[in-house]
C-alpha cells in the first residue's frame, strides 16, 4: 500500500523531506545565533556567525600548521585505515563465530566483555602497545569499527534462512561451499548495517584517537582549542566532524543501495 | 442499478499517474446481499478494496452506502483481512469486544453482543485466551465475531480464508452463511476461489483484468445448503470460471 | 498390460519400513509420526494427503536427508538415507530461492556445486528454464518474479540435477486459489515432459486428485498412512466431472478432523 503523500499537491515525497531538513537546521541556527546574541550564553559559547566564518577562514587557510581541509584529510585517513581493518577483522571474525559454534563459544564471552569499553579508556592500553605515534590513534578506530561489524556479521550468519541452507545441501553443496556460497551472500544486508554503523563511529572516535599526542586533525583542532580556551576553535571542530560525519553516512547508504539491490522487493 | 441500492458504486475511476487501474467501475449491492466479487490473478483487487475503504483517494466516480459517501468514521463498517487481524495484546473477549469500544456503543449492549456472537462461533469457552493460544481457523472466528459483534451497516471481506485447508474453509463458509442469514448483514466478499464465490455468495461479481471493469453479474439462487458436487453447482460454477480463466 | 507394467519397471525407489519419527520438546518427546510405511515407484506422481500441519513435512524432510529418523528403515534405491543429496531433488513451499542470484545463478547452482563447467552448466540450465516456461527471465532476481513464476524457478532448479525423485512440500500452498490450478496444470505438462518419480506433499483435495497417480491419506499426529487409493482417471483430469467429485467427496470424508 503506498504512504500517502505528507503534504497533497505537485511536490514529491523527497523533495517535502529535505524542504523540512533545511527548515529544522535552519531553525537550530536561528535559536543558536538568537541564544549567544540575546542572552548570557553569548558569553560562554560563540554564535553560528563567528563559527561559520572561522570554518570559512580556515577551510584553506591556516589553523594550527594546516588548513581545515588539510586536517579533514588527516583525520580521514586515520580513519580510513582503521575502518578498513577493523570492518575485515570484525567481518571475519563475526561470519565465523555466527556459523561455527565453537568460534562463538570461544570468542563471544571475550566479546561481551570488551565491547562496552569506551575508546577514551583504551588510550592509555594504546599508547603503552603503540607509542605515541600513528599505530596508537589507529587501533583506537580499528576498535570501534572491530566491534560494531563483528556482531552485524555474527547476526548476519546465524539468520540465514535453514530453509536456503537445506535448499543448498539438497543441491549438493559441501560445508565450505555453502560457507562461501551461501552464508557470505546472505550475509551482507547485516554486513552493510554493521559497516553503517562502523563507519560513524569510527569517525566519532577521531577525537579520541587524536588526543594521543598529535599536531593535525579535526581532533586535534577541539584538544588544541581546550588548551587555549578557544571556544570558536572547539565548536568548529565540532561542526567540522558532524559536517563530515554526515557525509559518510550518505556515501555508505549509497553504496548499500547498489550492491543490495536484490534485497529490496516490488520494482 | 436501482435506486434503492444501499450500496451504489458509480464510474470508479482509480489512477495512479498514468497507469489505470480502475476504470469507470459502476455496480450496485442492495440490502442485505452476500456479494462474491471474483477475478483473475492481478485484477486491481487491492486496489478496488482500498478506494472502497478510502484508504486511496479515487480518481473519479463515487461510492454511496445509504445514499450518502461513504466515510468509515461516520458509517459502521467492518472489515476483515487475509490473515490474522486479531490483537495479540488482548483475549479473544476483549477482542471482540474492541470493535464496540470504538464505536462508543453503551456497557450493556456490549455485554450482551459480545456474549451473543462468542456463542454463535462457538468460541464462548476460549473467551479468556490469547490469540498467540489459538489455531488459524479459531482466529479468523474471532475477527468475524468481532465485525459482526458491532452490526455493521457494510462488511468487507478480503479473502479471509485463503490460507486455510478445506475442511477449516468449508466449516467457517457455513458459519459465515449463518451469520450472514441471522444478521442480514450486506456482505461484500472478496476471493479468488471460484468455489467458494459459488458456495457463498447469493450473487456473483466478476472482474476483468486492468484496467479492472465489471465484467458481469451473475445471481445465484441455489438452494441452501449448497452441495459442491451436484450438477447445478457445477454448471454455475464452469460458467464462472469460463467468464475469468485467464490462464 | 497393467498400471505398474506401463509405467516403467516396477522398482522401488523410496522404501519407508516402520518409520517413526520424534522431536524433544519442553513437554517432552512429540511423535510426529508413528509406524509409517511408503513405498515410491519409479515415474509413479504419490501425493501424501493428509490434515494440518503436523508429518507430511517431516517425512518430506526425512526423505529429503534433512532429518534422520528416529526408528525403522528409509531407503533411496536400496540403500539407507543418509544426508542431502541431488538425487533428490526438493522443492520447498518457500521456494527457498537464493535472492541474490539470477534465474540463471539459481538454476545451475547444483551442477556448479558439482564442478560442471560454465558453458556446459548454463545450456543445460536453459533447457530446463525453458522447460518450467521461464525463456526470457533467465537474469531476473527472484524479487522481480510473481510467486508463481518462483516457484518454476525452484523447480527448475531441482530438475537441473536430473534427480530420481522429486520431493514436494505443498509447493503451491502460498499461492492464490488461481494461480494454484495454473500451476498444477503447468507441473502436470512438465512432469509428463519428463517423468520422474514424484512425492507430492498437500492438503488440498482437488490438488490430490488432479495430480496423483496414488494418494496416501495420513492421519493426524502422529502421522501414519490411513488408507490409500489409485486414481485412474485420464490426464488431464476434469475437476468437476463426477467421477472427481465423488472422489473428492469419499476421501474427505475419511480425513481425521483438526477442528
Amino acid at each position: 500500500m503506498m504512504k500517502k503523500s505528507v503534504l497533497k499537491g505537485r511536490a514529491s515525497d523527497k523533495t517535502i523531506n529535505v524542504c523540512c531538513a533545511c527548515a529544522a537546521i535552519g531553525l537550530f541556527l536561528i535559536l543558536w545565533y538568537w541564544g549567544t546574541a540575546a542572552t548570557k550564553l553569548g558569553m560562554m559559547i560563540p554564535g553560528p556567525l563567528e563559527v561559520l566564518g572561522a570554518i570559512g577562514r580556515g577551510l584553506f587557510g591556516k589553523v594550527g600548521r594546516h588548513s581545515i581541509m588539510a586536517h579533514v584529510g588527516y583525520s580521514m585517513m586515520r580513519v580510513m585505515i582503521g575502518f578498513a581493518v577493523g570492518s575485515i577483522a570484525g567481518v571475519a571474525l563475526g561470519l565465523l563465530m555466527g556459523w561455527y559454534g565453537i568460534a562463538e563459544a570461544v570468542f563471544n564471552p571475550l566479546f561481551r566483555i570488551i565491547r562496552p569499553i569506551p575508546p577514551i579508556a583504551w588510550i592509555p592500553i594504546s599508547i603503552i602497545w603503540f607509542g605515541l605515534g600513528e599505530d596508537a590513534k589507529i587501533f583506537l578506530i580499528f576498535l570501534a569499527a572491530f566491534s560494531n561489524t563483528t556482531l552485524n556479521s555474527m547476526a548476519g550468519a546465524k539468520s540465514v534462512d535453514p530453509e536456503v541452507i537445506n535448499a543448498a545441501k539438497m543441491l549438493g553443496a559441501n560445508e565450505r561451499q555453502i560457507f562461501t556460497t551461501i552464508v557470505l551472500p546472505a550475509s551482507v544486508p547485516s554486513i552493510f548495517a554493521g559497516l553503517q554503523v562502523a563507519i560513524s563511529s569510527s569517525w566519532a572516535t577521531v577525537l579520541a584517537a587524536e588526543m594521543v599526542r598529535s599536531s593535525e586533525g579535526l581532533g586535534w583542532m577541539i584538544v588544541a582549542g581546550m588548551n587555549n580556551n578557544d571556544m570558536i576553535q572547539i565548536l568548529s571542530g565540532i561542526v567540522m566532524i558532524g559536517i563530515v560525519g554526515f557525509i559518510l553516512a550518505i556515501i555508505m547508504r549509497k553504496a548499500e543501495e547498489v550492491l543490495c539491490r536484490w534485497n529490496k522487493s516490488g520494482e | 442499478m436501482s435506486e434503492k441500492a444501499k450500496v451504489k458504486v458509480r464510474n470508479l475511476t482509480k489512477k495512479f499517474g498514468d497507469l489505470l487501474v480502475l476504470d469507470d467501475m459502476s455496480f450496485d449491492v442492495e440490502d442485505g446481499d452476500l456479494l462474491c466479487v471474483v477475478g483473475p490473478t492481478g485484477c486491481g483487487k487491492t486496489t478496488f478494496l482500498n478506494s472502497l475503504t478510502k484508504i486511496y483517494d479515487i480518481t473519479a466516480g463515487e461510492i454511496l452506502l445509504n445514499d450518502e459517501k461513504v466515510d468509515s468514521r461516520k458509517q459502521n463498517i467492518a472489515y476483515i483481512f487475509q490473515g490474522d487481524s486479531t490483537m495479540p495484546w488482548l483475549t479473544v473477549e476483549e477482542n471482540v469486544r474492541f470493535g464496540l469500544d470504538i464505536k462508543k456503543v453503551p456497557e450493556a449492549r456490549k455485554k450482551e453482543q459480545v456474549e451473543k456472537y462468542l456463542e454463535i462461533v462457538g468460541l464462548t469457552n476460549y473467551r479468556k485466551y490469547y490469540p498467540k493460544q489459538l489455531s488459524a481457523s479459531m482466529l479468523q472466528r474471532v475477527s468475524i465475531a468481532r465485525a459482526f459483534a458491532t452490526e455493521p451497516e457494510l462488511l468487507l471481506m478480503d479473502e479471509p480464508y485463503g490460507q486455510l485447508d478445506i475442511e477449516l474453509r468449508f466449516k467457517l463458509e457455513d458459519e459465515l452463511v449463518k451469520l450472514w442469514k441471522l444478521t442480514k448483514t450486506t456482505v461484500l466478499f472478496i476471493t479468488h476461489n471460484i468455489e467458494e464465490a459459488v458456495y457463498l455468495g447469493n450473487k456473483i461479481m466478476i472482474l476483468t483484468n486492468k484496467p479492472t471493469t465489471v465484467k458481469k453479474t451473475i445471481v445465484n439462487d441455489l438452494p441452501r445448503p449448497r452441495d459442491i458436487a451436484a450438477p447445478e453447482f457445477v454448471e454455475l460454477r464452469n460458467q464462472v470460471t469460463e467468464l475469468i480463466k485467464w490462464w | 498390460m497393467s498400471m505398474e507394467q506401463e509405467r516403467g519397471i516396477e522398482n522401488s525407489i523410496i522404501e519407508c519400513t516402520g518409520v517413526c519419527k520424534s522431536f524433544e520438546t519442553p513437554e517432552g518427546e512429540h511423535q510426529v509420526i508413528k509406524d509409517f510405511n511408503l513405498q515410491a515407484k519409479e515415474n509413479e506422481f504419490l501425493v501424501l494427503f493428509g490434515p494440518g500441519q503436523c508429518g507430511k513435512t517431516t517425512m518430506i524432510n526425512l526423505i529429503a536427508g534433512f532429518e534422520k529418523v528416529s526408528g525403522g528403515s528409509l531407503k533411496f534405491m536400496g540403500k539407507e538415507i543418509a544426508k542431502p543429496d541431488p538425487s533428490r531433488g526438493v522443492v520447498f513451499q518457500s521456494t527457498a530461492l537464493f535472492p541474490w542470484m539470477t534465474t540463471m545463478g539459481n538454476v545451475e547452482y547444483g551442477l556448479k556445486m558439482a564442478g560442471v563447467k560454465k558453458q556446459e552448466r548454463q545450456k543445460r540450465a536453459q533447457n530446463y528454464i525453458n522447460l518450467v516456461g521461464l525463456q526470457g527471465f533467465e537474469k531476473s532476481y527472484p524479487v522481480q518474479l510473481s510467486g508463481g513464476m518462483r516457484q518454476r524457478v525452484g523447480i527448475a532448479r531441482a530438475y537441473c540435477n536430473e534427480p530420481k525423485v522429486m520431493l514436494m512440500d505443498e509447493p503451491f500452498g502460498a499461492l492464490d486459489a488461481q494461480t494454484r490450478y495454473l500451476m498444477q496444470e503447468e507441473l502436470q505438462r512438465i512432469w509428463e515432459a519428463e517423468k520422474r518419480t514424484v512425492i507430492f506433499v498437500t492438503n488440498n483435495i482437488e490438488e490430490a486428485l488432479y495430480l496423483a497417480d496414488r494418494i496416501l491419506v495420513l492421519t493426524n499426529c502422529p502421522s501414519t498412512v490411513k488408507k490409500e487409493y489409485i486414481i485412474d482417471l485420464p490426464r488431464p483430469r476434469n475437476l468437476v466431472s463426477p467421477e472427481f467429485l465423488a472422489l473428492r467427496k469419499e476421501i474427505t470424508s475419511i480425513m481425521d478432523s483438526t477442528l
